[in-house]
């Protein structure tokens, strides 16, 4: 299987602020990749190098093989629209319409009708007048109508309403399926998204903590529960990612698989063991104070090859 | 190259904006140049005499409402719609040569309105009235060859001034047009200075060509500005 | 609609067996696509593959090429036969272990099994 994305050592500054740091990541072509993260962990940056709309302080992009900066041919091939995008003065959604099939090769016209009558998005309404969830309508119908091998969906769930996030995936994955393409899709809300995702990558502070296939991650992590001295006594030599305590209990997210020998263990002493979900890895991760020598990233690196 | 037609494609998408506004503002403008021609009328001044012809050719209103109009067109040329062409997948590139190429084609599109009325004007005897709205000093009094020239040029240093300031505000912020603002102040005032002894030759010799040049000049400044600005510019 | 208990794929094979062990999905018959699987529940469509292949592999799915896949002959046998050997793990160690926190005693919880199957006669 060929990569998609592909970016190797990629570092991104903003002055002395760091964006990235040291990003390791491939994506292969056909899948959907969940870009998870707390907000800052940068998501955005990172989409927005992938899209050649910005270059790294440092390090390698290819994009279908190729640099993405001001690459007509690679850029023919790629979406994103982020999720602050601003549209031209006195824009409406006709303008959008119109345009955007002159530059997207793929571009289909039925995806994008049915997705307009679907979120009713409003016709005659300048665009610097949507709501936040009528701007992600107009983003979702880039992304999707443009059937872009590579598309890039950034944070498409902001303020969009049960019915909506129900459409958006039900589109998603029947024009998936019919035209098979590599998307990435960044959001903080996992549990809206997570089983549509065959790969996972979680950003933290600029640094990728896990790169892996979806169905890996239950092996990455697991929480712990009980009485907080017996947790305490269970985690004593793991690599802790976080921990909760009240009155006496305690829950704690671990790096590592649930063998049956942990299993055994926690259930003599009358705590309960599962693997992490998704949405407990990201959260845990994100509270998680990167220390300078982590010993999770060695744990995780087998993951990641 | 296909990039490039997009972006000029992306930018006449505001049909609206491009095509009817500048008629509207021409339009707007003749209103007011007759109802200042009318209060002239009423305070004794004859339409047709020497005086009045000489009063009404002097009236650069039409310069200076369609001036302020290109600029903004210029600047939301760029302002608005470069995030966006890079969102639908324009090089920096292609965005600038696109941007550079629509501003000539609005400029040509422009000049061709301000000549078919002009000409109208001329040939109804100035709308059978003697009124001045077209036919004035400033726009080649008549001499279409001049007024092309003059409004080509004229409306594509505007487009292309509003777009360099745009692109120093997309790489800058608020102090990027500062910085530009600030550095043609410094260069007018150090040519000034350099010039000032020799100001009542150079008024003597002044050829009506040296506007053409400065035009030219600060067109082709302004285009690579904004492709020097732009290039390295990082949208958020 | 997925639990966490169990990865996605695992879980979407369980619903496929529940189905022809109940005979909804009748042997012969054939079974929803992967791709309309993945709409239907809202997953990856790579996932409903994997929990396809799941029971292709176990033999109570077959693929036709180019036409779909299809309920084997024998399957619900098959699938029961494999179920009955999970049956102890599955319902009788909980619920033994359930019963002894309870202090529910041999006899009572023998008690209650009769009790239950009668009802359900």
């Amino acid at each position: 299987m060929t990569n998609a994305i592909d970016m190797q050592a990629v570092n991104r500054r903003f002055g002395d602020a760091i964006a990235l740091d040291a990003v390791d990541v491939t994506v292969p072509e056909g899948s959907i990749c969940g870009l998870l993260g707390r907000n800052g962990a940068g998501k955005a940056t990172m989409m927005s190098i992938i899209a050649g709309q910005d270059r790294p302080s440092s390090g390698r992009v290819e994009v279908l093989g190729q640099e993405p900066f001001e690459n007509e041919s690679v850029l023919a091939m790629l979406s994103f629209v982020r999720d602050n995008q601003r549209y031209p003065d006195d824009y409406r959604l006709h303008h959008v319409l119109r345009i955007a099939p002159d530059f997207a090769p793929h571009w289909s016209d039925e995806v994008a009708a049915e997705l307009v009558d679907g979120f009713r998005v409003p016709a005659r309404t300048p665009i610097k007048k949507f709501s936040r969830g009528q701007l992600s309508s107009v983003a979702i119908v880039l992304g999707l109508a443009s059937r872009a091998p590579v598309t890039l969906l950034d944070e498409p769930y902001l303020g969009l309403d049960v019915t909506a996030r129900a459409l958006f995936h039900d589109m998603l994955l029947r024009d998936y399926a019919a035209h098979p393409r590599t998307i990435v899709l960044s959001t903080h809300l996992v549990q809206e998204s997570e089983a549509l995702f065959d790969r996972v990558v979680i950003l933290d502070g600029g640094k990728v903590r896990v790169s892996s296939e979806a169905d890996d991650v239950r092996d990455l992590a697991f929480t712990l529960s009980g009485a907080a001295d017996v947790v305490q006594g269970l985690i004593a030599r793991s690599t802790v990612l976080s921990t909760h305590t009240v009155a006496g209990l305690m829950s704690a997210t671990v790096w590592g698989a649930v063998d049956d020998e942990a299993r055994t263990r926690a259930r003599d002493l009358g705590a309960r063991i599962a693997p992490a979900s998704l949405h407990e890895l990201v959260a845990a991760i994100g509270e998680h104070d990167p220390a300078p020598a982590d010993p999770a990233h060695d744990e995780q690196k087998g993951v990641r090859a | 190259m296909s990039a490039v037609i997009s972006t000029v494609k992306l930018h006449l998408n505001r049909r609206e904006t491009t095509f009817l506004v500048p008629l509207y503002i021409t339009g707007m403008v003749a209103v007011f140049s007759v109802l200042i021609s009318l209060v002239f009328w009423r305070s004794g001044s004859q339409p047709g005499s020497a005086e009045w012809i000489q009063g009404s050719q002097s009236n650069p209103g039409i310069v200076y409402a369609l001036l302020s109009f290109l600029v903004y067109l210029g600047v939301s040329s760029v302002a608005t719609t470069f995030p966006f062409a890079l969102t639908l997948g324009a090089t920096r590139r292609s965005f600038t040569v696109g941007t550079l190429l629509w501003a000539a084609i609005t400029s040509a599109y422009v000049a061709a309105i301000l000549a078919v009325l002009s000409v109208a004007e001329r040939a109804t005897d100035h709308w059978f009235v003697g009124f001045y709205v077209f036919d004035v000093h400033v726009l080649g009094a008549g001499d279409i060859g001049r007024l092309v020239t003059i409004v080509f040029l004229g409306v594509l240093t505007a487009l292309t001034v509003g777009g360099v300031f745009a692109s120093a505000w997309v790489r800058f912020g608020a102090r990027g047009p500062q910085l530009i603002a600030a550095g043609v102040v410094i260069v007018l005032a150090a040519a000034l200075i350099v010039l000032v002894p020799a100001a009542a030759g150079i008024a003597e010799a002044f050829q009506l060509w040296w506007l053409a040049v400065a035009a030219l000049v600060a067109i082709a400044l302004s285009s690579t500005g904004t492709w020097l600005l732009l290039r390295p510019a990082v949208v958020r | 609609m997925f639990t966490e208990d169990a990865p996605i794929f695992q879980q979407l094979a369980a619903r496929i067996a529940d189905d022809i062990v109940a005979g909804v999905h009748p042997e012969e018959s054939p079974v929803p696509s992967a791709t309309d699987l993945a709409v239907f529940h809202q997953i990856n469509p790579a996932t409903a593959s994997k929990g396809v292949n799941v029971l292709v592999d176990l033999g109570a799915l077959y693929k036709k090429r180019g036409i779909g896949v299809f309920v084997a002959t024998g399957a619900r046998e098959l699938l029961r036969t494999s179920r009955r050997a999970e049956f102890r793990r599955q319902y009788v160690e909980p619920l033994v272990r359930e019963a002894r926190a309870l202090d529910i005693d041999h006899a009572t919880l023998r008690q209650m099994i009769d009790d239950e199957e009668s009802s359900q006669q």
